[in-house]
């Protein structure tokens, strides 16, 4: 019994102490990604270059880690990347994370001491938390000195890299520029019977709209719900930013705004009567659009479009690749359009970020392969991928760029009207309380007046509690 | 004696040591979390004593969020009860096809809510969901569940119920099996009527164990998560339960400290209504010992 006892002690202690001391041993340094599995586990921080040795160092020397959700232009930018390895012998790798967890990746992966990735391609409202957390490199100097911003687009430039707004700090580089625009149907609009119909009934020709009004008369005009046809489909996804991303490029055209982004004053802004009116313009627009319509994200605008149901859509640019492949010549495209000579488009896409929780050695080479993906070089290359949209205005403007594709033009054009949400560290509260009252709205809950006195006030309680409002 | 005692401790502290490192030291932090203004992307916080509990109670968004889970609880729990207590009396004899009945009744139950909740999305959708395409056949107006905001919740009840209604009958019937053949025989002979049989035996005897049924699925609608989400989504101010709030707060502005106090005061209605239950289910307990 004793000799027993003394058996199973010593097995218990012998276990205790391989979990205890094997957890504690380092693990080994892991070997450097191959460069044709991008999607493979990245090398995380704990292969940073040790200081005095070599062999690591070499291995290092070779490799820019990028986070980015899944989707084609992350594809895209592997390709430059592995154009990047021939001419430098630095690969890189584009670690492509499902975009339902990519942010809630990117924000726990920050909270360790080091990150996993050099680069994060973040969303333009992750700015001022990126920054005034200290996890994005500044940019400022860098970007002067080392890439030609004078070539890069003013808005695009102001909305997605930098922070504050207008203040000349840039805390990221644009690497895929989006903007909000419509597809329609090119045949419905182009035949014949459609358009004698339409004339009659509206007084004027059947042609893209260049008013939120005449959108309005096309989406009641295609409206059948008899034949499971419908007018349109806006971004109105509860998930995240889509309803914001539908609704406020309607609000700024209406006179509307978020608030003031010098002072941070709500009241006034957000309760406006052009706020009111815009939301109350969007809950009628959204009478035209499938069952169900009134919470569908990107995915869900793109089925309602693709399936054939819909005449208009309002989506980001950079999904227009893949509806051309699916729906040939029957589409067209056009940009957001304007209410008087008020004409916005809400931002998309996504800037490179460089995280300041690597070693200096990584941030080099990462502002290496910014540098040259945004050189002329890179810009050629990065265009010629699916959805591989810049920010370039050379190339913005250049006939080869506008003749390229169909929705080239829409898109040049669309970068000229860009505007963008708040991108103050308080970003995802600001966020969410706009998603469920403007949803509220919608829902017919409560008047549109009544949803935006009410997120005026929770907007005010936000900016105060961060500092903001005073 | 003080060996055997050794070797006793000595067997019980592995599991001990999980125990506190991944229940005990977690619980403790979230508490400690409630009273800071954490972040999720970590860095250094302070303690901020009461305001989180301060601004849980005083957001209207958190009294609604307690409201609805309220009437969640209620609504699923009392018709996944009464629905299964019935489907349990339904089953109570032999018949021949009783398992594969059985079987079929059970696989609600035994599949994942996050999935479940995913494939009704796509049989409630408004446009081209089964449902309505059935309700079409009939020329009934179509309702749009998911986005229909005095719809969105009873979708989401609907589902519960489909999926927890045979875990209640599960149990229903082994409490129901349980009672004594001679019992409902001795019943027979004092010529007692079938309510009579059902109001003074069945459901007394039957009744410690749908107390605790009715505990596990309190405790577990309580927490309702999965399918909000699947079905509507986080930040959706018609189906926002206290979990999903908790969700959005923590995950989606980033604030733990506030999270953590959501979790605690979750984790305090759970714990006062457990205790409810369990003194109820002892109570019962000792009436019956004493009768008999």
């Amino acid at each position: 019994m004793k000799r027993q006892a003394a058996r199973c002690v010593g097995l218990l202690v012998l276990l205790v102490a391989v979990g205890v001391f094997g957890c504690k041993k380092e693990a080994p340094a892991p070997a450097p990604t191959p460069p044709s599995e991008p999607a493979a586990a990245p090398a995380g921080p704990e292969a940073a270059p040790v200081e005095g040795s070599p062999g690591k160092a070499l291995a290092e020397e070779q490799e820019v880690i990028i986070w980015w959700a899944q989707w084609d232009p992350s594809d895209g930018l592997q390709n430059v990347g592995n154009e990047f390895e021939k001419r430098t012998g630095i690969a890189v790798h584009v670690h492509q994370i499902p975009w339902p967890s990519y942010q809630d990746q990117v924000t726990m992966n920050f909270g360790g001491k080091q990150t996993n990735f050099d680069i994060v391609i973040g969303d333009s409202q992750w700015l001022g938390w990126g920054a005034t957390k200290e996890f994005y490199v500044d940019l400022t100097n860098w970007l002067k000195e080392n890439v030609d911003v004078s070539a890069i687009h003013p808005l695009s430039l102001r909305y997605l890299c930098e922070y504050p707004t207008g203040s000349g700090n840039y805390f990221a580089a644009p690497c895929e520029i989006d903007a909000t625009g419509f597809t329609y149907r090119k045949d419905w609009f182009e035949d014949p019977e459609e358009q004698a119909a339409f004339a009659a009934e509206y007084g004027r020709p059947l042609t893209i709209p260049d008013t939120w009004e005449e959108l309005r008369d096309l989406a009641e005009f295609f409206n059948r719900p008899d034949e499971k046809r419908y007018g349109c489909v806006l971004l109105t996804g509860r998930g995240y930013d889509s309803l914001i991303m539908g609704f406020q490029q309607i609000m700024w055209a209406y006179g509307g705004d978020w608030g003031n982004r010098e002072t941070y004053e709500v009241d006034g802004y957000l309760n406006s009567a052009g706020s009111a009116e815009a939301l109350a313009f969007m809950k009628e627009l959204l009478g035209f659009a499938p069952p169900g319509a009134t919470n569908f994200d990107w995915s869900k605008c793109l089925e309602a479009f693709n399936n054939g149901s819909t005449a208009m859509q309002m989506n980001y640019f950079t999904f227009y690749p893949s509806i051309c492949r699916v729906m040939g010549d029957k589409v067209g495209f056009f940009i957001m359009p304007r209410k008087g000579e008020r004409r916005f488009a809400s931002l998309g896409g996504q800037g490179f970020s460089i995280s300041k929780k690597i070693p200096e050695a990584r941030q080099e080479r990462a502002k290496k392969f910014i540098a040259w993906f945004l050189s002329e070089e890179g810009q050629q290359l990065w265009i010629r991928q699916e959805a591989g949209f810049t920010s370039n205005v050379a190339l913005l403007k250049s006939e080869a760029f506008k003749v390229a594709t169909p929705y080239n033009p829409a898109f040049a054009e669309s970068l000229d009207h860009l505007k963008d949400f708040w991108n103050i560290p308080v970003y995802g509260e600001l966020m969410t309380t706009a998603v469920k009252r403007i949803a509220e709205a919608i829902d017919g809950e409560c008047s549109p007046q009544e949803a935006l006195d009410t997120l005026t006030a929770e907007h005010e309680a936000i900016l105060r509690d961060g500092g903001f409002l005073k | 004696m003080g060996k055997s005692r050794f070797l006793k401790y000595g067997f019980v502290a592995p599991v001990l040591v999980v125990l506190i490192a991944l229940n005990v030291f977690p619980l403790c932090y979230n508490v400690v979390l409630g009273f800071s203004n954490a972040e999720l992307s970590g860095g250094p916080w302070q303690f901020v004593g009461a305001r989180n509990y301060a601004r849980i109670f005083s957001q209207p968004q958190y009294v609604a969020a307690i409201r609805l889970t309220a009437v969640f609880v209620f609504c699923a729990v009392t018709a996944e009860l009464l629905l299964g207590f019935a489907l349990a009396m339904g089953l109570r004899g032999r018949f021949p096809a009783r398992p594969v009945v059985l079987t079929i009744l059970l696989v609600p139950m035994m599949l994942s809510p996050a999935v479940m909740g995913l494939y009704w999305h796509m049989i409630l959708n408004g446009h081209y969901g089964v449902l309505n395409q059935v309700i079409a056949l009939a020329h009934l107006p179509q309702p749009q569940w998911l986005t229909d905001p005095s719809l969105k919740l009873a979708s989401i009840l609907l589902i519960d119920i489909w999926m927890w209604t045979p875990f209640m009958m599960l149990i229903a019937l082994a409490g129901l099996n349980a009672i004594p053949q001679y019992v409902y025989e001795a019943a027979a002979i004092d010529r007692a009527r079938p309510w009579t049989v059902f109001r003074r035996i069945t459901l007394p005897m039957c009744a410690p164990l749908l107390v605790l049924a009715v505990l596990l699925r309190t405790t577990d609608a309580l927490k309702q998560f999965d399918l909000v989400m699947a079905i509507t989504g986080a930040n959706d101010s018609a189906t926002q339960t206290l979990s999903a709030l908790l969700y959005q707060t923590t995950f989606r502005t980033y604030k733990v400290g506030l999270g953590a106090a959501y979790a605690c005061v979750v984790l305090v209605v759970v714990i006062a209504l457990a205790s409810v239950f369990v003194r109820y289910i002892d109570h019962i307990q000792q009436r019956q010992g004493k009768q008999a």
